[in-house]
This record gives structure tokens, C-alpha cells and sequence, in this order.
């Protein structure tokens, strides 16, 4: 396996796009008038049902492919269902109702912050499908806000190459499993209005413009004050590919911090699939010679259940080929194959786990078919496989044993044209597996049930018009004015303060860093404590500070009179704060106390003072109730120890 | 069409777009480039649907996406290419297996055995029985299935003169030996075709199920695939013989149930267990582990040489739903307009306010049957009961009986077909014929929940 740690992305051809979905605040669901409101606990229900899907037709006439599987895969849904979330629509037992305007102004805005030129002037309402049970209809109703966007990721732009409004799926409860061909839903989730924003994937070279394509996106759903917050309420899909390799779409990566290993672990996995490939070319196996011949070998075992072999001709080291951290070639195949037919990949077995050292012996899902030495030659004398050929063993019922040995040999075969295009499934440790085949274009079609919504350009005009400074514009400006880095900037956005910094620093000319240490350092300091600030305090006290009547070094006093009794006056507080005065000859005398009573011994150098200084400055201000600046006490500090040097 | 020859018609484009698309010369199916302003897209042109807007197009983008563009003067549009959908489901190989019963499926415009286009609301040809085992292949091995078109068209378009024929089409395949008959049919007015069914075949040897689907057969969640196979289950196998409705019975894809069509009344506009069998529980329940029968008096499979086609029918029949406030002009006005009967759906036990009386009389005069059912639904007329119920029968009208609506109207419909004499036509209304009257109601026939019955959310939470 290639060094993950030691890739040359440009050099490898590598490129990704993304694919953010963010639920948007809204009062109700999409298509019908449900409260968003979720479940704390998703296996939360009041009723159920349960359904099957099947594929139909895209309206060029044509079955998509990855319907197909999924329909192979005969999944019975059961939904979980409360009153409270969920109506008929969301059981899909009535028509769509009117969609949610709010939802769909809101798409138009959130495109106006992207740079989007081209809008949709009606609101054309497209199903796509989905047959993994997520949506009750079997397809989710989705529509374009806009296309051809951006947003500038390091001196560039990354264009944003659509961006839809469109119903949430249904929340999946219980993914242990994932051979179980009975899959849970909560559909408390179903209907929320989402966006979908999309990426153009050449525009990106490394992890770290992925990265910050991410972030760039976040920070306008934060800024725009669209995006809904809180945990589970964003998720992204990644598409990578290397040169020589394919789309692959890695679905449901939510924490950014896991970018770039994410990333690492897909390009090694494509780059040891095209030398898989090229192995296979080499020594010249076709798919012709990979044929569905499965031999039942169930005899050699002790049990009940089917046990089915195929050969696979000149295969022998490829299975054993390590694909990602901790999984070789075999086991990515058994992944696919469990996923379509049910049969667990624990019950696969490929000959190269014989070698010794065999990846797959250490990997999460070894064999537990237990082909100890013996068995393994007696399987051979049936096989009898040539010296370069290599096997593969799946146990089950003979149904679902012949099914996935159907799976398992249309996989291999696939290795010859390399990386399949295909939809998997982000695991915590940084890999991915098999969720399905991508999804094309022939998913998607017409909902019949919703007409054309039309929207003119003036009404977009409209409702665009006012829509606040971009993310990229703030930083710029806050950067140069005031040296504001973007981790500062980032906090007055996701903290959603930003409002509240112009006010201050514009209209009340309150210093910017003060601001911010009021809007972000003081809130999120008082948060820990369980006092939250609302904007009238904030307003209050930025007032205080502007007009000179309070100093920085009162604030927390400030706050926890203002925390006591939310309706204090201005005027209130400063009674309250008992504010002293001191003749300069009294501060002195404080202050020379505090330094004496820290000892002469303790400072005896500049670094002494340096050192010491914060805890004398604390202790005077303590003395003096926070009356008097900080920085005052620290200049006679200082005039006072140059004197004693 | 001349090979060579293009036919530029913008299928359902409009006005001044439609001139212009004709003097460009670009057609629906082509790709084509639009230019507007600093926005750029290229797709398909997509065939415009009717009732939307004159002057967008409907463009198909490479993501598969449609979307709206207005396109004014300023707007450029070019043809760049063209590719027409054929949308048609890939055909399966079927061959004739003797071990399996035959069944026909004769389809008249439901859902189930066609598609409705999305574009323009019609309804596309009936699948050929290839492109039917295509979408629900299941039905490969469980009959000999032959799907035939009567019509294709919306159920709210049925008229009686349909009935008669779609009983015709019935008459044949018994007598060509099918065992087990399926109506597709969309769900709107399925129970009333049942009903007029019901009387129209005589003796009936064989299953006739009608079928539909709640949900069209364009989505991945319908219906449709398990009714059919289901339904073709019970025309082939079950030992039954009479005309019956078989849909979802809950909202999962756990069980059907079996109405007999005159006791059944569609009860909710969109959802799959809409079917409810009223003042009694329906017939049995079939899953895939088989039919279960609930009640004992089903008419079993019998002779087909015993069979009878009659189907004399007088569609001069209307209905009236009384409500306070009702001019009695209304039933003047059919008498006007020479109405050989007509079905008055009355209040409670099956009133009308009194100021109705005179119609009633000149009807009485007229010698035309009128026919009191209940609207509430549920339960009998009994004009005996009140004093204003007996005025009521002194003017002649006929009580109903515990006959949903549509059993009446169609009956009357059947009776008048024989005979405009009105005894006889009371005799024919009164006599039970297919279960539409029932000379007994048991406590089961009447089950409603409201929701809030104990143990209800047992029930709700295994549907």
C-alpha cells in the first residue's frame, strides 16, 4: 500500500466536490404544515408501518442502474412514527401540500450569497429517487434554486455549481447491522426543508481546499442566519477521484477534522484499485474467464447451512492486497456483496487468507468460516485450482450463498475497468464501505403532484436585494481594519454576533476588540457558568462602555448584575457597582502595599516583574472594586520599580 | 412521416413562445443552448404541461434536474442537438404455463395497468402484458396472466354503458375458460362499476377482483404491484365467486382486504386502506402467507354453464344528496327532464323536510321510483319510525334498506332496465341480489375508531 501520510495530491490528479446539505430554519416541513420539530430519542415512536419499494421509470425511459440494486437488496422499511412530527404526507398517504415559501425564498438568498447567475424563474418540483426506504414516497421531492455560483477558497474560486431546496430524509435508527435486510426510520426528519449545494469537483486539488471549501460554505449558513442549528442538522458528502480512477461519493462526514484522512484512505484505496486493475491486465484475465460456476463444497463443513466456492483464475495475492488501513481487496468485495444480498462478510472467504500474515486475519471482520490448512487443501482437491488461481467461499442458505457469489464475481469483473463509480459510506475510522451504485440522472423526474411554482426575476430581485455582507467580505474587512484573524472571525459568525459587532463598533464607536471580548469572550465565558447574555444585555452594557460610565475591568461585575435582574437599568447598574475613588496618593499606597506583599526577594529581575505583574494588577483591582483601569496600575507598578533599580 | 422530414410542433407550448419555437425551429427533445443576461444553461427542451405558464420553458439539465426559464426578448435560445426519451419498460418474455390458472386483467384506465403522463395529465397506452410482468415480475409464476384494454380513462369518466360492455368483456373470457377475472380500475368509482357488476352477472362462476392502486404506479412507493399480485392470487386460486375490491387494508404493505363490492365505499381521498367495507366486515384478508376468510355466506366457484350476462340497463337514474336548505326544485327538475328514477340520499333514517312532499307526490303521479338511503352510511332506512317517515312511504318512496348510495343508483339503474312498473321495480330493489341489502347488521359492522379507544395505540404502533 502506498504511504497515506506521503501523497502528492496534484501529482496523483486528485479532485473532490462536495456536496453540503443543511437544514434550513423554517416554522413548518416542506410540503406540509408539521412543526420541525425532531425527537430527542430516535427510536421515539406512537405508530408504525412498514413498506416496499420498487424502481420506475426515469422519464427518458430508462431504468437507473443503481435503482436496480437497490431494489436488489429487498429491504422491508418499518417507520417509526410521533403525532407531534408527523401527518399523513410525511406516510406518504396524501399529497404534497403547497410548498413552504419561506423555504424557497430562502434558497434564492442563500444562491445571491454564492455569486449564483443563473435562477430558476420557476420552482420546477423534481423527484428523485431513492429506494433505500429514507423517504416513504421512494423519492424525494427536490427542486433548483440556482446554478453557476462561488466562493473563493484560497485566491481562488471554487464554483458552486447548484443549488437546490429540497425535503430532509427520514432518520435512519439502528445502522449496526448492515447485512439485516429489515432497516428502521424515524420520520420525524422527513420534509424538513433542506439545501443542497454542490461543488465543482475539478475546481479542487488538495484536502485543504476541500476543507476550506467546506468552511467557506458553512460560514454563509451561519452568516445568512438560514442554516438550522444544532447537531445532525449539516452533513456532506464528499466526491473524490484520482487520475486513472473514478467518481466516488462518500456520504455522511460531518466533522471537518476528518477531511483530510477521509480523503488519504480514498485515494489509497483508488490507487491500489488501478494497480489491481493493471495486475489483472498483466496477467491477462478477462471477464470472460471469470465465470458464475459455484460449487457446492458444503459437505466439508460441519453445519447445516450452504457452503458455495467459485475459482477465480489467476487471481491468487490480489484478494490479499491491502485496499485501506486494516482491509485488503477481499473484504472490500464481501462489503458490496453483503450489502445487495444480506449475506454477512463475515461468511466470505477469498484463498489469500491462507498466506501467512494475511491482512484480513486482523482486519474488524475477519472469516468466520474457520478454512484452517487441511480444510483448505481439501477444498482445493475439489477446486483443484491452478498454481496461480484463487477461490472464494461463502456461506448461507443456498438462495442467498448463490446470490452472493453472483455479487462477488460482477465485482471482480468490475476490477478490470478499475475504480467503480460508487455512493459509500464514511466509517469512523477514516475508511468508507459499499453503500450503493451513484446514482444517475435517469432517478431523477417530474413530481406530478406539485405544479410549477413561478417566480419572476423581480420577486427574486426582491427578495435577494437586502441580503448581508458575504463571510469572505467580513473577514477582508475586519482583517485589515482591526487584524482580526479568521478564527476570530469565524466566532462573531457562528456565534451569530456579527449584527451586534457593527452596531457597536460603528454606531457606538465602542473599540473592536472590546467588542469582541464582550460578544464572544465575556458570552461564551458566562455561558459555561449557565448565564446566558441576550442582545438587550449586550446592547446595555456595550452603551456603559461607550459612554465611558463602566471600564473594561468592571464587566464581570457587570454581568452578574445584569444576570441577577434582567430588567436592571443602566442607571441601576452603576449604583450597584459601588464605584470608588481614589486620590492618586491612595491608589499609590494600595499599590505599594500589593508589591510588598509579594516581596522584594521575588522581585529581583525585569522578568520577576513580568512575571508577578498580573497577580499585583489583580489584587490592587480587587482592592479598588475594579474602579480604576487596569492599565493605570500597571504604569505605576513599573514607575515604582524603576525607582527601586 | 417522409424520412428526413422534421416536424417542429412544441407539444404544449402556447401562444407567442409556441410562434416563436416554430420560427426557430426548435423542437421538444432537442438540446438546446439558453442565453439570459450573465445566466447560461443547456438540456432538453421538455414538452410543456397544459394550465402552466405561457411563457417558460421546461429545460431538462444534465443533473437531471427540470427547471422553469422565462423567456422574453431578450432571451436566446438555440437547438444544439436532440435526443428523444422512449419511455417504455423493457419487455419480458412470458410463456404460457399449464400448472398455473389463467387470469384475465381487463384494464379501463386505473393506475395499475397503465401510467398516467405526468406532462399533460393523460393517460399512456395499458402496459402489453411484457411490459406488465416487466414492473411487477412476480406475476411470472403465479398465474397465467392476460392483460387486455377495455378503455383508458379516468374512473370519474365511467358511465353506465361502460359497465354493460366492461360486463360483456367479463362474459367472454368466462366463457373462454378463464378462472379468475381482474379489473383494473381507478379507485375514485371502483366500488360503484363493483356494484352495477354485481348485478349484472349472473350466477358468476369465477373471482371478478377489481383493483387499483392509491398510489400511481410512477412512484416507488405504490400500491399498485401489491394489489395486482394479490389480486391475481385471488382470481386464480381462491374458491370464491363473486365481485369484490381488494386494496391495502393499513397503511403498511402488511395485508389486503377482500370487500364484496356493494358493501363498499371508498372513505378517504388519498390513503392505500381507503376501502372500507360498511355495516359489516369484509370478506377475508389476504398476505403472503395467504387468504384468511372471515365470513361463511361467500359464494363459492360454481358451474360456468350456469353463468348468465344480464345487463339491461336505464341510466335515466339520478341521485340526490338532501341537505337543509334543499329547493325542492331540484327533484321537480327531474321529473321535468324526464328521469325514470331517482336515489335520494336522506338525513338520518333516510329524511327530507317536508317541504319536499309535493315533489314526492308528483313523482308518487309520475310513476317514479324514488329510492331512501342514508346518509349516514351506515345503518337502514327505517321510515316506520317517525311520523314524517311515515308520510314519507304514504308518497310512495321506496326505503332502501341498509343499500350504500352507489348499490341503489346502480340497482335502480339495473331494475328499470327490466321493468318501469313500479311494484316490480320495488320488488327487484327490495330483494337482496349481491349482498347490497343485508337482513341483519352485527355489532362489527359498524367499527370507527376515533383514536382514542384504549389499547388504540397498540394497534397503531403494529400496523
Amino acid at each position: 500500500m502506498i504511504d497515506s501520510n506521503n501523497l502528492d495530491f496534484k501529482k496523483l490528479g486528485f479532485h473532490a466536490g462536495l456536496e453540503v446539505h443543511h437544514q434550513i430554519k423554517s416554522k413548518r416541513k416542506l410540503f406540509c404544515n408539521c412543526p420541525t420539530i425532531l425527537e430527542e430519542d430516535p427510536e421515539n415512536m406512537e405508530y408504525s408501518f412498514y413498506r416496499y419499494f420498487r424502481p420506475v421509470l426515469g422519464e427518458m425511459g430508462d431504468f437507473d442502474p443503481g435503482m436496480l440494486v437497490e431494489f436488489e437488496k429487498g429491504y422491508k422499511v418499518i417507520y417509526l412514527a410521533n403525532e407531534r412530527n408527523t401527518c399523513t404526507y410525511e406516510m406518504d398517504e396524501t399529497p404534497p401540500f403547497f410548498p413552504d415559501m419561506e423555504a424557497i425564498e430562502k434558497g434564492y438568498i442563500l444562491s445571491e450569497y454564492f455569486h449564483c447567475t443563473s435562477f430558476a424563474e420557476e420552482i420546477v418540483v423534481n423527484r428523485k429517487q431513492y429506494l433505500d426506504g429514507s423517504i416513504t414516497t421512494g423519492f424525494q421531492r427536490t427542486f433548483i434554486s440556482a446554478r453557476d455560483g462561488w466562493v473563493p477558497v484560497n485566491g481562488k474560486k471554487v464554483r458552486i455549481t447548484n443549488l437546490h431546496v429540497e425535503e430532509d430524509a427520514a432518520r435512519r435508527v439502528n445502522w449496526e447491522d448492515t447485512s439485516n435486510r429489515t432497516v428502521y426510520f424515524n420520520l420525524d426528519r422527513l420534509g424538513l426543508p433542506l439545501t443542497e449545494i454542490i461543488t465543482e469537483y475539478t475546481d479542487v486539488d488538495t484536502p485543504e481546499e476541500l476543507i476550506e471549501t467546506a468552511k467557506q460554505i458553512g460560514r454563509v449558513l451561519r452568516i445568512s442566519k438560514i442554516g438550522r442549528r444544532g447537531l445532525g442538522t449539516a452533513r456532506q458528502d464528499v466526491n473524490i477521484s484520482i487520475t486513472g480512477g473514478d467518481r466516488v461519493e462518500i456520504k455522511g462526514v460531518q466533522d471537518l477534522d476528518l477531511f483530510d484522512l477521509m480523503c488519504r484512505n480514498e485515494v489509497v484505496r483508488q490507487y491500489t484499485l488501478i494497480e489491481i486493475k493493471d495486475e489483472m491486465l498483466k496477467r491477462g484475465i478477462t471477464k470472460d474467464a471469470l465465470e458464475h460456476t459455484y460449487v457446492d463444497i458444503s459437505h466439508l463443513f460441519e453445519s447445516e447451512v450452504k457452503h458455495f466456492a467459485v475459482i477465480c483464475p489467476k487471481m491468487k495475492g490480489l484478494f490479499g492486497l491491502e485496499v485501506q488501513p486494516n482491509k485488503d481487496f477481499g473484504l472490500e468485495i464481501f462489503e458490496k456483496s453483503m450489502l445487495i444480498t444480506g449475506v454477512p462478510r463475515e461468511n466470505h472467504y477469498h484463498s489469500d487468507e491462507n498466506e501467512e500474515g494475511a491482512i484480513r486475519k486482523n482486519s474488524d471482520f475477519s472469516s468466520n468460516l474457520e478454512i484452517n490448512d487441511q480444510l483448505y487443501q481439501k477444498i482445493c482437491s475439489i477446486l483443484n485450482p491452478k498454481e496461480n488461481d484463487a477461490f472464494i467461499v461463502v456461506r448461507g442458505s443456498e438462495k442467498q450463498a448463490m446470490h452472493a457469489l453472483k455479487k462477488v464475481i460482477e465485482r471482480i469483473k468490475i476490477a478490470l475497468d478499475g475504480v467503480p463509480q460508487e455512493t459509500r459510506r464514511f466509517i469512523r475510522d477514516g475508511n468508507s464501505e459499499f453503500l450503493r451504485v451513484i446514482h444517475g440522472k435517469d432517478r431523477i423526474y417530474p413530481d406530478t403532484d406539485t405544479p410549477p411554482v413561478v417566480i419572476s426575476l423581480d420577486k427574486i430581485e426582491e427578495i435577494t436585494r437586502n441580503i448581508g455582507k458575504r463571510p469572505w467580505d467580513v473577514f477582508e474587512e475586519l482583517n485589515s481594519k482591526y487584524g482580526f484573524s479568521q478564527n476570530k472571525v469565524d466566532l462573531l459568525i457562528r456565534d451569530e454576533q456579527l449584527d451586534l459587532f457593527y452596531k457597536f463598533t460603528e454606531e457606538l464607536n465602542l473599540n473592536a476588540h472590546l467588542s469582541y471580548k464582550l460578544l464572544i469572550e465575556i458570552y461564551r465565558e458566562n455561558k459555561r457558568k449557565g448565564i446566558t447574555l441576550d442582545e438587550e444585555d449586550f446592547e446595555r452594557i456595550a452603551e456603559l462602555l461607550a459612554q465611558e460610565s463602566i471600564i473594561t475591568e468592571q464587566l464581570h461585575q457587570v454581568v452578574s448584575i445584569i444576570a441577577k435582574n434582567k430588567k436592571i437599568t443602566k442607571q441601576e447598574i452603576i449604583e450597584q457597582l459601588n464605584i470608588k475613588k481614589f486620590s492618586d496618593e491612595e491608589l499609590e499606597n494600595i499599590v505599594k502595599q500589593k508589591i510588598n506583599l509579594i516581596g522584594d526577594e521575588k522581585l529581583q529581575s525585569p522578568e520577576d516583574e513580568q512575571r508577578y505583574l498580573p497577580k499585583i494588577v489583580a489584587l490592587v483591582l480587587k482592592e479598588c472594586n475594579y474602579s480604576i483601569k487596569g492599565q493605570t496600575v500597571v504604569n505605576l507598578v513599573n514607575s515604582f520599580r524603576k525607582e527601586v533599580i | 412521416m417522409v424520412e428526413g422530414e422534421i416536424i417542429y410542433d412544441p407539444e404544449g407550448y402556447r401562444g407567442s413562445l409556441r410562434e416563436r419555437l416554430i420560427r426557430d425551429k426548435i423542437r421538444t427533445w432537442s438540446k438546446v443552448s439558453v442565453k439570459k443576461g450573465e445566466a447560461y444553461y443547456e438540456g432538453l427542451l421538455l414538452p410543456r404541461s397544459q394550465n402552466t405558464d405561457d411563457d417558460y420553458i421546461t429545460l431538462k439539465v444534465d443533473t437531471g434536474y427540470n427547471l422553469g426559464i422565462l423567456v422574453d426578448e431578450e432571451t436566446q435560445v438555440q437547438e444544439i442537438g436532440y435526443q428523444k426519451g422512449h419511455y417504455q419498460l423493457p419487455h419480458v418474455e412470458v410463456k404460457f404455463k399449464e400448472e398455473l390458472p389463467n387470469v384475465t386483467l381487463l384494464g379501463t384506465g386505473g393506475t395499475v395497468a397503465s401510467r398516467l403522463d405526468y406532462r399533460t395529465g393523460a393517460v399512456l397506452p395499458a402496459f402489453t402484458p411484457e411490459e406488465l410482468f416487466s414492473a411487477v415480475p412476480e406475476l411470472i409464476s403465479t398465474v397465467n396472466l392476460t392483460p387486455k384494454t377495455l378503455y383508458q380513462i379516468l374512473s370519474e369518466n365511467f358511465r353506465p354503458e361502460y359497465w354493460v360492455k366492461t360486463a360483456e368483456a367479463i362474459a367472454k373470457e368466462i366463457e373462454s375458460g378463464a378462472n379468475g377475472i381482474i379489473i383494473g380500475h381507478g379507485t375514485d368509482t371502483m366500488c360503484v362499476t363493483g356494484c352495477a357488476l354485481s348485478y349484472f352477472l349472473r350466477n358468476l362462476p369465477v373471482p371478478v377482483v377489481l383493483v387499483g392502486s392509491q398510489r400511481s404506479s410512477d412512484r416507488p412507493s405504490s400500491d399498485g404491484p401489491r394489489n395486482i399480485l394479490y389480486a391475481a392470487q385471488l382470481a386464480g386460486y381462491e374458491n370464491f365467486a363473486e365481485v369484490v375490491i381488494s386494496m391495502h387494508g393499513t397503511p403498511s404493505d402488511s395485508y389486503n382486504l377482500v370487500h364484496r363490492a356493494t358493501r363498499c365505499r371508498k372513505m378517504h381521498s388519498a390513503r392505500r386502506d381507503t376501502f372500507k367495507s360498511l355495516s359489516d366486515i369484509p370478506l377475508g384478508k389476504i398476505d403472503d402467507s395467504g387468504t384468511t376468510w372471515f365470513k361463511d355466506d361467500i359464494r363459492p366457484r360454481s358451474n360456468p354453464e350456469d353463468f348468465y350476462l344480464d345487463a339491461k340497463i336505464d341510466s335515466r337514474v339520478g341521485m340526490l344528496y338532501f341537505y337543509p336548505g334543499m329547493n325542492p326544485d331540484l327533484l321537480e327538475s327531474m321529473v321535468d327532464l324526464g328521469y325514470h328514477g331517482v336515489v335520494v340520499i336522506g338525513t338520518g333514517l333516510a329524511h327530507v323536510g317536508t317541504d319536499v312532499y309535493p315533489a314526492l307526490e308528483r313523482c308518487q303521479e309520475e310513476e317514479i321510483p324514488v329510492v331512501m338511503v342514508v346518509e349516514p352510511l351506515y345503518g337502514f332506512a327505517q321510515l316506520r319510525v317517525y311520523e314524517t317517515g311515515r308520510d314519507m312511504l304514504a308518497r310512495g318512496v321506496i326505503e332502501g334498506e341498509n343499500m350504500l348510495p352507489s348499490a341503489a343508483y346502480t340497482k335502480l339503474i339495473w331494475a328499470l332496465g327490466h321493468t318501469r312498473n313500479l311494484d316490480e321495480v320495488r320488488d327487484i330493489m327490495l330483494t337482496p341480489i349481491a349482498g347490497e341489502i343485508t337482513n341483519r347488521e352485527s355489532p362489527r359492522g359498524f367499527m370507527i375508531m376515533q383514536g382514542i379507544e384504549p389499547g388504540i395505540d397498540q394497534i397503531l404502533k403494529n400496523l
